[in-house]
């Protein structure tokens, strides 16, 4: 009896009993479906967060200003109130390569001819576009004029730019921020919304001008950082931050993150997602398998006298054995099979309803992994040995002449 | 000497007690004989023919096949003896349901491992034998219960097996099919083929040219003749009880 005559004889003994084989396969399609599908969306999921974070550069640094408990502050009072724009200077003199952008955020009512607007207003150096990956579609972004000369000159988000100047050109045209004239010099592309920022509603200033005009010291939000090179980041942390120490007067009020602390934040999440899809999937194969090993028991009742005639003619142990197991594991693999292309057909069904349902969020894309495909598979044929095996043991344990005579 | 029984007993045991379905029972079976075994219902026919077939092991004695001692063989080993030296027909056909004619009889095979295009040309044959060449890809529920027991006996006999072991063949076939059978194992036994035939019908197992007797589990006469006479007087084992024949 070679594999293959085994095979023809299982598929035939499930083909005969259609309706019941496709009932017991239904547990492995929708564990398998249920595992493809989940895993795809979630990693489709993930790329996207990456792929928009990664979008708004590389290699940061975020350098905030903590706040003090209130015995720090009276401990240092008067000694350190955050980042200033020198900070920023300082770091760029102390590693040459590194793209320093401080940042200065405040409200301000912008106009332009009979147009208004409460805007965000961004004070940031040239280095920013590189930095956040950002940059103008239309004239220019800010220079380095700009922040020596104090220059009255602003790069527009494309959203902002629409509100102002509805469909016409916005280069060149004024915009008052508060009481101040200010030039438009470029509008910026489109961006989107990250972290409940829209980025499409900023507007760029000189952030020289900023202190000069608007806040009248040299204080900076934050800072952001890229790092060229990916491996220096812990000791371009490790430097900035006992530069920072010393030009802060001695005072920790210093935090400095990166880029890849946010996105191992995200893994994190993902994984918890990740363990408690899979846990469901696995219940559903391992129900599944029980449907299996149930219905071999029951198959093997049925056909003991068949086991008696096979045993008579000259089947041992071990034929009795493998052609059961071989049946069980037929329906976990034709059970499989179909649950991989039903979970790619979810996945893929998925993405498209998330792309429906929210248009602006773009393509949600799932993606199916090869060792999804390949996981799920295995452990699906492993079930169905798993399960297959009590009863496939127990048919070959029959007493060949009480089971001819079984009726 | 092919077949070999010294002092073999078998006893079932039940949730009801024991049942001693054998006992005793010596008995030997030279290559090419033609024996019946008849007895009363109950008496430990199907029994003896398990343990002659290997199906089951008694629970006393020993048994040589062939030379070998069958106690000693081991589950695969047994597998082997079943496959190779014996063929089984029953009263219930046991044919594969979904297998057609011709893949009942390469089931066999299929266990001796022969390679498919032999199989299929030695189950060809055997069904020729029997005289089914034309019903090849008939399924069993489309043959009478004569060409049903006919297609079973092709396949006990397609691995030249050293005995054919017949359980009641013509039990539930009308006693046309069934004389048609016994025509086939008379031809067969004419062409050397040894044959064991378990049987309630004391003129079919006249047609034999012994006749084993058996009585609550225990050999009470074994008659021979030789071909062509009348069956020589019951000769009796053990001492009071007179033969009695099954209905
Ligand atoms: N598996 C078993 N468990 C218990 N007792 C059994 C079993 N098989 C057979 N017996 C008993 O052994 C005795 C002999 O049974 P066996 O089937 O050999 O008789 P038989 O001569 O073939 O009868 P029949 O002509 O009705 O087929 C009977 O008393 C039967 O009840
Ligand atoms: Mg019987």
């Amino acid at each position: 009896m070679t594999l293959r005559d085994s095979f023809a004889d299982a598929f035939k003994n499930l083909f005969a009993n259609k309706l019941r084989s496709g009932l017991t396969m239904l547990g492995i399609i929708i564990g398998v479906a249920a595992v493809i599908s989940m895993t795809s969306i979630v990693e489709g999921g993930q790329r996207k967060l990456v792929q928009s974070i990664e979008r708004l550069g590389t290699n940061l640094l975020f350098i905030f200003h903590a706040s003090l408990t209130p015995e720090e502050q009276r401990k240092f009072a008067g000694r350190s109130t955050g980042h200033k724009y020198g900070d920023a200077l300082a770091i760029r003199r102390l590693r040459p390569e590194l793209l320093v952008a401080p940042i200065l955020q405040f409200k301000k009512q912008l106009r332009a001819g009979d147009r208004d607007y409460s805007g965000q207003v961004t004070g940031t150096v040239p280095e920013y576009q590189e930095v956040r990956n950002f940059r103008p579609a239309v004239g220019r972004f800010l220079v380095q004029e700009d922040i020596d000369e104090w220059r009255r000159v602003v790069v527009l988000g494309r959203d902002i730019a629409e509100k102002l100047f509805g469909t016409g050109s916005a280069l060149h045209r004024e915009v008052k921020i508060g009481d101040e004239r200010f030039s438009v010099v470029g509008v910026m592309e489109p961006k989107g919304s990250l972290h409940g920022t829209n980025y499409d509603e900023l507007i760029f200033v000189p952030v020289t001008t900023t202190m000069r005009r608007f806040t009248g010291n040299d204080h900076v939000n934050f800072m952001l950082v890229h790092v060229p090179n990916r491996d220096e980041m812990e000791a371009v942390t490790r430097d900035i931050h006992s530069l920072l120490i010393q030009r802060h007067d001695g005072v920790d009020d210093i935090r400095i993150r990166n880029q890849g602390e946010f996105l191992k934040a995200i893994d994190r999440t993902l994984w918890i997602f990740r363990i408690v899809l899979g846990g469901v999937a696995l219940v559903a194969l391992l129900v599944g398998g029980i449907g299996i090993m149930n219905i071999m028991l029951v198959t093997v009742t049925e056909r003991t006298s068949e086991i008696g005639l096979r045993k008579a003619i000259g089947a041992g142990r071990s034929h009795i054995l493998r052609q059961f197991l071989i049946e069980s594991v037929s329906i976990s693999v034709v059970g499989g099979l179909i649950g991989i292309l039903v979970g790619i057909g979810m996945a893929y069904g998925f993405g498209d309803l998330v792309a429906r349902a929210m248009p602006g969020e773009g393509d949600w894309g799932a993606v199916v992994l090869p060792s999804a495909i390949l996981a799920s598979f295995v452990f699906a044929v492993l079930v169905g040995i798993t399960f297959g095996l009590y009863p496939a043991i127990k048919a070959s344990k029959l007493d060949p002449a009480e089971a001819l005579r079984y009726q | 000497m092919l077949i070999r029984l010294h002092n073999i007993g078998k006893t079932y045991r039940t949730g009801g007690g024991d049942v001693q379905a054998l006992q005793g029972i010596d008995l030997s079976i030279d290559r090419g004989e033609f024996a019946a075994i008849i007895g009363q219902s109950g008496s430990g026919k199907t029994t003896l023919l398990d343990i002659l077939g290997c199906l089951s092991q008694p629970t006393e004695g020993d048994y040589w096949l062939d030379g070998r001692a069958v106690g000693s063989l081991s589950d695969r080993e047994l597998a082997v003896v079943r496959n190779q030296q014996i063929g089984f027909i029953f009263q219930i056909f046991h044919l594969l349901p979904r297998k057609s004619a011709l893949h009942n009889v390469e089931l066999p095979l299929q266990y001796a491992g022969i390679p498919a295009q032999e199989r299929r040309r030695r189950a060809i044959d055997t069904l020729r034998l029997v005289g089914l060449q034309d019903r090849l890809a008939h399924w069993p529920n489309q043959l009478s219960g004569g060409q049903q027991q006919r297609v079973a006996i092709a396949r006990a006999l397609v691995n030249r097996p050293a005995i054919l072991l017949a359980d009641e063949p013509t039990g539930s076939l009308d006693t046309r099919s069934g004389r048609e059978i016994l025509e086939i194992l008379v031809q067969l036994h004419r062409d050397g083929q040894t044959i064991l035939l378990v049987t309630h019908e004391r003129d079919l197992a006249e047609k034999s040219g012994r006749v084993v007797t058996l009585l609550d589990g225990r050999i009470l006469a074994d008659e021979r003749r030789e071909a062509g006479d009348p069956l020589t007087q019951p000769s009796l084992v053990g001492s009071t009880n007179r033969v009695e024949t099954a209905p």
